[in-house]
C-alpha cells in the first residue's frame, strides 16, 4: 500500500516553485511527503483515494484526491500547525482575511467559508487538528465529512 | 544545653529527671525492702510543649520525624497525635520525637499534639497543634472586558512574578488570562520591564525562545526565562516563564509562523490580556516531543547570530520546558479548580469567582460530588449528542462560549450581525452526555441564546453563548468554554499526579 513516487518528486522539486497542494493535482502530494519527511500511505476509498502522510514524530497529514486526480480536501493531526502555506495553496489568502476580521470569538475553533472555500482549525495546545476542503472540487457522491 | 542558657525550670526539670531515675533504680532493687513506705513520693513534672518542628506539612508529605520541644519530659512521657497514641522516642528533658506516617499528612486541617507523664504527679501538656496544609491557596478571578474593553467572557487574575531569589524585584501582573486549555505561564514583556529575569538557555548555552501556535492561525513568541512564581500563598520557584516580546529580538521562524503571513499576538491589542496562565492538565507545555529538536517540534528555538533553530530542551523544571506552575508548588499541586458564581439568562455586566490550587489537599478545595472524567494523552474525552460520539472534547476557560456543531446542522442559526455565532429566535436547550477514559459518564445541560442580543447588553459575561465550531457533524468535538464554568466547580487534575478518590486518570482529568 506504501507508494513513494520517487521519479515524480525529483521532477516536481526541480521545476515548481509552488508547493500548492489544495485544489491542485495529487503530484503535489509528494511535496508534502517529502516536505514532512513522512511516510505515505495511500488508501483506496469508495470514489476517491486519499494520502496519509505520517511523519516520524507523529504528525498526521491526510490529502483526499478526486478520480480526476486533484486534491479536493486536507485534513491535519499533530501536535503543532502545518505550514498552512504549503497545504491551502491558494487558498491560504481567504484564511489569512478571515483571520484579521474575527470578531469576539477568542480561544475556540478558527472557521472560515467562503463560496467554494471551507476551512475549520480546531483542537488546543500539543493536540492541533483541522481540515479544509473545496465543495466544487467534491467528487460526485462523496460527502464533505470524509475530510477529517 | 548548657548550664548558663538553662532557667531554673530546666533545671528543676533536671533534678526531677534526676530524683525520677532513682526512683526507678529504687523500684528495680527494691525488692520488699522495708524503706518504701518511708521514702517520700517523687512527683513527676507536668510537661509543657513550645514548639513543634516542623510546625505545619503540606497535604500529602512523606513520612517524616516530628519533633516535639518543651519542658519536663521523662524517659516514661507518651505522646498524642489527634488523640491517638504514638511511639515517642526520648531524646531529653526538653526533647521528644515521634514518627508521622503519610496517612497522617494526608488530609488538611489542625492535629493536636499532647505529651503526657504517668503518676504520680506527671498529667498531660498543653496542646499544640501541627497544621497539615492551610497555605492560602487562592486567587480571585475576574469575569470582565479586559485591558483591551472588548474581550467577552474573558476570565482574568492577576499573577507576581519575581527575580528568582528577590521578594523585592517582583512585577505584579493584572489582567493575565486565566487558560485551562494550554500549560505555562505566558506575560508581555512590557508587564516585567521593570525586573530582570535570566534566561533559560540550551545545551549549547544559547538563550531559549519559544513560539507557541494558535488555532486561529497566530502565534506569540519571545524568550523563554527563569522566574519565581507567587500566587496567593503558593509560589514556583525559578520556574522557565514565557516573555511574549513587544519588540522581538529576531524575527519569527517560519516553521512556527503558520502561515507567511500569520498576525503575531505579540500585543495587548492583539492579546486581549497581559499574558496568559496556562493551568491545564497537562505539567509541561510541550513535553519529550521537545526534548530532542530532531523531532521538528516547533516550540523551542535558540537563535545564535540571529539564525533561530528549534532547539531540544528538557522536561525538567529548572532551566527546562515551561510548565504548568501548579505542578511547581511544593503543596496543592495536583490540579486547580475553578469556581465561579451562576450567570442568568441575558448575562450580567461583570461575574467575580475563584481559582483554587490543589484538588482534595485543603479544606476549600474537596472534589465533594464532582465526578472525575479521565481525559487521553491529548486531554481530550468523549461528549455524545444525539447518538453521535465526538471524540475530541474538552473544556477550555480560554475558549469564551461553548463552540459545538455548526448553523446548518443546527438548522440554521447564524446571527445577523455576529458571523461564527449562533442566534436562536428564543433560547434552545443542549442535553448531552460526556464519558472520560475510565468510563465516567454523565450528563449536562446547557442553554444557547442569541448572540447579537448577547453583545447589544455590552454585557462581559454570557452564561448561555455559543458558536459554530466547525463544518459539519464531521467536526468531532465540543469545546466547553467559560459559560461552562459558570454555576459549576470545575476541576482541572493534571497527568502524573495523585488526586485521593480519583484512579486510572494518567493523563489527568476533568471533573465537575
Amino acid at each position: 500500500m506504501k507508494t513513494i513516487s520517487g521519479v515524480l518528486l525529483i521532477l516536481t522539486l526541480g521545476t515548481a516553485p509552488a508547493w500548492a497542494v489544495l485544489g491542485e493535482y495529487e503530484s503535489s502530494v509528494s511535496l508534502d511527503q517529502k516536505y514532512m519527511r513522512g511516510e505515505d500511505l495511500v488508501i483506496t476509498a469508495q470514489g476517491y483515494r486519499l494520502h496519509q502522510i505520517t511523519s516520524p514524530n507523529g504528525a498526521v497529514v491526510t490529502e483526499f484526491v478526486s478520480p480526476e486526480g486533484k486534491v479536493f480536501g486536507v485534513s491535519w493531526r499533530a501536535a503543532f500547525m502545518p505550514n498552512m502555506d504549503q497545504l491551502l495553496g491558494s487558498y491560504i489568502t481567504p484564511v489569512q482575511q478571515a483571520a484579521q476580521a474575527q470578531t469576539r470569538r477568542r480561544g475556540g475553533p478558527f472557521i472560515v467559508r467562503t463560496n467554494d472555500f471551507v476551512f475549520v482549525s480546531g483542537g488546543h495546545m500539543r493536540a492541533f487538528h483541522g481540515s479544509a476542503y473545496v465543495p466544487s472540487l467534491l467528487p460526485k457522491s462523496v460527502s464533505a465529512e470524509v475530510v477529517r | 544545653m548548657t548550664p548558663k542558657n538553662s532557667g531554673h525550670a530546666a533545671s528543676m526539670v533536671r533534678l526531677l529527671s534526676v530524683l525520677s531515675m532513682l526512683t526507678v533504680l529504687a523500684g528495680c532493687g527494691g525488692g520488699g525492702g522495708g524503706g518504701a513506705g518511708t521514702t517520700p513520693p517523687v512527683s513527676n513534672p507536668t510537661p509543657s510543649i513550645t514548639s513543634l518542628s516542623p510546625a505545619s506539612a503540606p497535604v500529602g508529605a512523606a513520612a517524616q520525624t516530628l519533633t516535639i520541644t518543651g519542658t519536663g519530659f521523662i524517659s516514661s512521657s507518651t505522646v498524642t497525635f489527634n488523640g491517638t497514641a504514638q511511639t515517642a522516642t526520648y531524646v531529653s528533658s526538653t526533647q521528644l520525637t515521634i514518627q508521622l506516617t503519610a496517612s497522617d499528612q494526608a488530609t488538611a486541617g489542625s492535629f493536636g499534639v499532647v505529651v503526657t507523664n504517668p503518676s504520680p504527679g506527671g498529667g498531660a501538656s498543653n496542646s499544640v497543634d501541627f497544621k497539615v496544609g492551610g497555605v492560602n491557596n487562592t486567587i480571585s478571578l475576574g469575569v470582565n472586558l479586559g485591558p483591551t474593553n472588548d474581550y467577552v467572557n474573558g476570565l482574568f487574575a492577576s499573577v507576581e512574578v519575581c527575580e528568582p531569589g528577590s521578594t523585592t524585584n517582583c512585577a505584579t501582573v493584572p489582567d493575565v488570562l486565566v487558560d485551562t486549555g494550554s500549560t505555562g505561564l505566558r506575560l508581555l514583556s512590557g508587564a516585567v520591564s521593570g525586573i530582570t529575569l535570566p534566561p533559560v538557555t540550551d545545551s549549547s548555552g544559547n538563550d531559549v525562545q519559544e513560539c507557541i501556535q494558535f488555532i486561529s492561525m497566530a502565534y506569540i513568541w519571545g524568550p523563554v526565562v527563569q522566574a519565581d512564581i507567587h500566587l496567593a500563598g503558593e509560589s514556583a520557584s525559578a520556574a522557565s516563564i514565557h516573555i511574549i516580546s513587544e519588540s522581538p529580538q529576531y524575527p519569527a521562524p517560519a516553521s512556527c509562523v503558520p502561515t507567511s503571513s500569520a498576525q503575531d499576538f505579540n500585543s495587548l491589542s492583539a492579546l486581549g490580556a497581559n499574558g496568559i496562565l496556562g493551568v491545564a492538565n497537562f505539567a509541561q507545555d510541550c513535553g519529550s516531543g521537545c526534548a530532542a529538536a530532531s523531532n521538528g517540534y516547533p516550540y523551542y528555538f535558540s537563535c545564535p547570530n540571529g539564525n533561530c533553530q528549534i532547539t531540544s530542551v528538557p522536561t525538567t523544571s529548572t532551566n527546562g520546558q515551561v510548565w504548568n506552575p501548579v505542578a511547581l508548588f511544593p503543596q496543592d499541586n495536583n490540579g486547580v479548580l475553578i469556581a465561579l458564581p451562576s450567570v442568568a439568562a441575558g448575562g450580567a455586566p461583570t461575574a467575580s469567582g475563584s481559582l483554587i490550587f490543589g484538588i482534595g489537599t485543603e479544606t476549600n478545595n474537596a472534589l465533594g460530588t464532582a465526578q472525575a472524567y479521565a481525559v487521553t494523552d491529548q486531554a481530550y474525552f468523549t461528549t455524545t449528542y444525539s447518538g453521535t460520539q465526538y471524540s475530541g472534547s474538552f473544556v477550555d476557560s480560554g475558549s469564551n462560549a461553548y463552540y459545538f456543531l455548526d448553523s446548518a446542522t443546527l438548522g440554521n442559526l447564524d446571527c445577523a450581525d455576529n458571523t461564527g455565532w449562533y442566534c436562536p429566535n428564543s433560547p434552545l436547550s443542549f442535553t448531552v452526555t460526556n464519558t472520560g477514559t475510565n468510563g465516567t459518564t454523565g450528563s449536562v445541560t446547557f442553554s444557547i441564546e442569541n448572540a447579537d442580543s448577547l453583545f447589544n447588553t455590552g454585557y462581559a459575561a454570557f452564561n448561555d453563548l455559543g458558536g459554530d465550531s466547525g463544518t459539519s457533524t464531521a467536526t468531532d468535538y465540543f469545546d466547553f468554554g467559560v459559560p461552562f464554568f459558570f454555576g459549576r466547580n470545575v476541576f482541572v487534575g493534571i497527568g502524573g499526579q495523585t488526586v485521593t478518590g480519583v484512579s486510572n486518570a494518567p493523563y489527568g482529568f476533568w471533573a465537575f
